[in-house]
């Protein structure tokens, strides 16, 4: 098996809060091979954004920084770059789509001329080459008539249209690896399948890699090859998603699954849920951090956080003492 | 006319229209945004109406102009034979003690200054509803039926998790003891597994009051679960509607056709086919001619852009309301 | 997204003025600044209740005396004693600076927020008309003509001030406002049969109490320099003792080559205004619900 393109091991990020330190991630490791769609899920707070972040070096510092860990992106190490050195990374090795397109543009110039920026800040080509470039991927994302687009500000577009401007800025200096946070999430349901179409269309295309992070465990099952749930900072189950769909090992896996609205042929009196809520941050148990939602638990569930360990034949891992 | 209830509905809603004077430009061209734009609609006691849309189809719109909330520009809103449309004042004061809503962000929706039992407390005050004693016990009583424990009277909504505030929320809704709620996207801003505690909440609460509901939703998987009929609105217009299992097992219109097989099935095995359709939606300021769906369906002909289609039952099923010129074709 | 700040806003018993106040607590230049602004208030407290400073207005040695155990800070031109004056005029400072501040404010809270709440009507224009003349009239000759208008009132200084400074909080609350009343606990508001005025005074205005708070200790300082100004044009303080008068005195002393009265006035004077510009920049980065750390 060929070394994998992006490998993270016991990342830890940290906010300080006037109330205490958070462990926002909390050792998470896991690997992506090149051209492989790998899905992040989970419920909001539970670290996956800041994951995400981390892997760009744009947590927010202070308050949250990278307290340990490392992520190795094609071989070089990125957590402890300075400044400038994630700028030559970021682009043109990983690049990042948002959940809301708005804030992401700037609404005061045209949407060409931003793409320009982006690529002559990586490549050295003429405004005008540029230009044609940021044409061509526009076109290449589903803009139709992108030469008169390109002329428009970000508020003259929809939001589906606003994403894909997001997504061929970031993939205009063809990164090794594209971060989408929950890209679909603001748009409505007929644009959102478009879109996750595209992207998918595209990370074949271009051979990239891709870690899709959702609370949407329906867009992981239609786009990723592999996927792994976090919650509460901790990444607690992760396999094969037809795997994982099939088997969930993980009661909060099987949980969320369950508890998924889905479009059911009779009507059930009652929809499956899991009690209770997301245990407080600042003040997490000491054994497993799901323990007090989980209707298998077991007294020794509470001593020590269980570990993330391989289980059955698949590439799968759980982090749970009673796995299904 | 519209999928009338033979027994008399409680709310009626008839050819109802809202309309949103916008300029354009510095010269000041006056335009008109028909957000709703002659909507007819019954909901009997205890019943719940699902209506789904997306962003921009005037969902909400409707729903506030029902609860004349925002003024609607023309049409008629009944609730248990009243007229509301041209209430105000006192008499609107008096109407509302029996009608609410409940929102959809559970962070902007409760006054941040304010405690959990003040805003609970707040309709009973407005519409001197028993002693003072009787309204604290009744605000421990609601915020019981929605599952929060009594130590949170003297706390504040930023101290509490989403799906905690909604329940206040509906707390707050139930004040009243209403016969009509509107829930404009009351869990979309919710996690999956705190979503389905509310919804079956919701659900419950209407069960034991007979509340009749009005559920907004752009998620057909979320509203299948809560509704007895599910109406399906594109445009300020209902496209179909019909009762909520129906709908899904014999969709009518193309545009709810697309909505379905678009929602992300989770189920990495299913590959079914998806109808993607073209293009966006139109602007509601300068909507196509003829029937709004056309420039985006597949199955569009010439006569879609000459003729508005009238929203009527199926021939098969008389509780089956569709308005297409090609009701079920493929 | 951010598990840090949900977790900072989920502390128990908790209402938004004590997480302000703990922030707050944890900006030690804003704190030591508070410190001086209460130093001086308990100057002028002390004024007020006749501990001190009593005898301002005696001639109690020669003109022009030096420092010494008997006048710290030596005499004036006509032998008063420079620190019981410069303390006298703390409590006139605070006199000043609360009246206009509270009168400001209030103004500019009420009629910011109805312009707010009934933007594009008739309502809103008329207010915002009523400010656009006010703040086409240059200040100086606003106070000149209050002053000439109400026969050299003591009060002129205070309403031309409140007159012009409540427009500045008027325009903050009634952008404040209009981002406010569209949002669902106002709607709510509505939605359970509240009345107008009442969505105004109870639900709306009390989320503009940071933009309020921020904007009084913005106007008290204003006003303290304003009267400064004014008293030294003889248009401010007509009865009793201010930094303003004493350095309108000491114009003749200076060029005499005795700064006692002048330095006197200007250190107290700069000393509160720039304890309280600190207070209130740290009360802003306290109060703003955007910046969580």
């Amino acid at each position: 098996m060929p070394a994998p393109l992006l490998e993270v091991n016991n990342l830890v990020v940290e906010f300080s809060t006037d109330a205490g330190v958070v462990r926002a991630v909390d050792d998470v490791s896991f690997s992506v091979a090149a051209g492989e769609t790998v899905g992040l899920v989970g419920e909001s707070g539970c670290g996956k954004t800041v994951t995400g972040l981390a892997l760009l070096g744009l947590v927010p510092t202070p308050p949250g920084r990278l307290a340990s860990g490392s992520i190795r992106l094609d071989g070089q190490e990125l957590a402890g770059l300075d400044d400038s050195s994630w700028r030559s990374v970021r682009g043109r090795k990983v690049a990042m789509i948002f959940q809301e397109p708005m804030t992401a543009l700037n609404p005061v110039f045209r949407i060409g001329n931003q793409m320009i920026d982006v690529l002559r800040q990586h490549q050295r080509i003429t405004r005008r080459q540029a230009r044609a470039a940021a044409i061509e991927m526009l076109a290449k994302v589903g803009i139709p008539a992108p030469d008169k687009r390109i002329q428009e500000y970000p508020h003259q577009l929809s939001g589906g249209m606003r994403q894909r401007v997001m997504i061929a800025m970031a993939l205009s200096c063809s990164p090794r690896l594209l971060v989408a946070d929950e890209p679909t999430t603001a748009l409505d349901v007929t644009t959102q399948a478009q879109v996750l179409e595209q992207m998918v269309r595209l990370q074949q295309e271009f051979g990239m890699s891709m870690i899709l992070i959702t609370h949407d465990m329906g867009v992981v099952a239609q786009s990723c090859s592999k996927a792994m749930v976090m919650y509460s900072g901790r990444v607690v189950e992760q396999a094969p998603v037809t795997e994982l769909f099939a088997r969930p090992r993980h009661p909060y896996t099987g949980g969320l699954l369950a508890s998924i609205p889905r479009i059911r042929e009779q009507r059930i009196p009652e929809l499956p849920v899991i009690e209770g809520t997301v245990p407080d941050p600042l003040n997490l148990p000491e054994g497993c951090r799901f323990a007090d939602r989980c209707n298998k638990v077991r007294d020794y569930c509470r001593l020590a956080q269980p570990e993330l360990k391989p289980i059955g034949r698949a590439d799968s891992k759980v982090a749970c003492y009673v796995p299904d | 006319m519209s999928p009338t209830d033979p027994a008399k509905p409680l709310l009626q809603v008839r050819d109802l229209h809202k309309h949103f004077p916008v300029s354009r430009g510095w010269l000041r061209k006056r335009a008109v945004l028909k957000a709703v734009a002659g909507v007819n609609l019954d909901i009997a006691a205890g019943e719940t109406l699902g209506l789904v849309g997306e962003s921009g189809c005037g969902k909400s719109t409707l729903g506030r102009a029902i609860l004349q909330l925002q003024k609607p520009t023309s049409g008629e809103v009944r609730l248990a034979g009243e007229l509301l449309s041209g209430l105000s004042g006192p008499a609107l004061k008096r109407a509302r003690r029996r009608m609410q809503i409940i929102f959809q962000d559970p962070f902007a929706s409760l006054s941040p200054r304010r405690t959990v039992a003040q805003i609970v407390r707040e309709p009973l005050d407005v519409h001197r509803i028993g002693t003072p004693a009787e309204r604290r016990e009744r605000v421990e009583y609601l915020l019981q039926t929605v599952g929060m424990r009594s130590n949170a009277l003297n706390r504040y909504p930023h101290e509490f998790s989403g799906g905690q505030r909604q329940r206040i929320g509906i707390a707050r809704a139930l004040a009243l003891e209403p016969d009509f709620i509107v829930a404009d996207e009351p869990v979309s801003a919710l996690d999956v597994s705190v979503q389905s505690q509310v919804l079956n909440l919701l659900a419950k609460l209407q069960d034991e009051h007979g509340i009749a509901l009005l559920f907004i939703s752009h998620d057909l998987a979320v509203i299948q679960h809560v509704s007895d009929t599910i109406a399906v609105m594109y445009l300020g217009r209902i496209v179909e509607q019909a009762p909520a299992m129906e709908i899904y097992r014999s969709p009518q219109h193309p545009y709810t056709r697309a909505l379905l097989s678009a929602i992300p099935v989770p189920d990495p095995r299913n590959n079914r086919h998806r109808i993607v359709l073209e293009g966006e939606v139109p602007s509601p300021l300068n909507p196509p001619s003829g029937c709004a769906f056309r420039s985006r369906c597949p199955l569009a002909a010439a006569v879609c852009a000459e003729q508005e289609p009238a929203l009527q039952p199926t021939v098969n099923d008389q509780q089956h309301w569709v308005a297409c010129h090609f009701p079920g074709a493929e | 997204m951010n598990a840090a700040a949900e977790a900072m806003q989920r502390r128990h018993g908790d209402s938004l003025w004590n997480k302000a106040w703990r922030k707050f607590r944890h900006d030690r230049v804003g704190v030591v600044a508070l410190l001086v602004v209460c130093a001086y208030a308990i100057v002028a407290l002390g004024v007020v209740l006749g501990w001190w400073a009593t005898g301002w207005a005696d001639i109690s040695g020669p003109k022009w005396a030096p420092l010494s155990s008997e006048h710290w800070l030596g005499t004036n031109i006509i032998g008063q004693d420079i620190f019981s004056r410069a303390v006298y005029s703390t409590r006139t400072a605070f006199e000043v600076g609360l009246i206009v501040a509270l009168g400001a404010t209030f103004i500019g809270a009420v009629l910011g927020a109805i312009a707010g709440f009934f933007s594009a009507t008739w309502i809103d224009e008329a207010v915002i008309w009523l400010m656009g003349v006010l703040d086409s009239v240059p200040f100086i000759l606003l106070v000149a003509a209050i002053a000439y208008s109400l026969q050299d009132s003591p009060w002129a200084m205070h309403i031309a001030m409140i007159a012009t400074f409540w427009i500045g909080t008027a325009r903050l609350v009634r952008g404040e406002v209009i981002k406010l009343k569209g949002q669902e606990f106002v709607e709510s508001a509505h939605a359970i049969g509240l009345g107008r005025m009442t969505i105004i005074f109870r639900h709306i205005l009390p989320n503009t109490f940071h933009v309020l708070l921020v904007q009084a200790t913005l106007s008290f300082v204003a006003a303290i320099k304003s009267e400064v100004i004014l008293s030294f044009l003889g248009l401010g303080v007509k009865d009793g003792m201010s930094w303003g008068l004493m350095i309108s005195e000491s114009t003749f002393e200076v060029l005499a080559g005795y700064f006692n009265n002048f330095i006197a006035a200007s250190v107290l004077m700069f000393g509160l205004v720039m304890a309280f510009n600190m207070f209130s920049d740290a009360l802003q980065d306290a109060l703003d619900p955007r910046t969580v750390k």
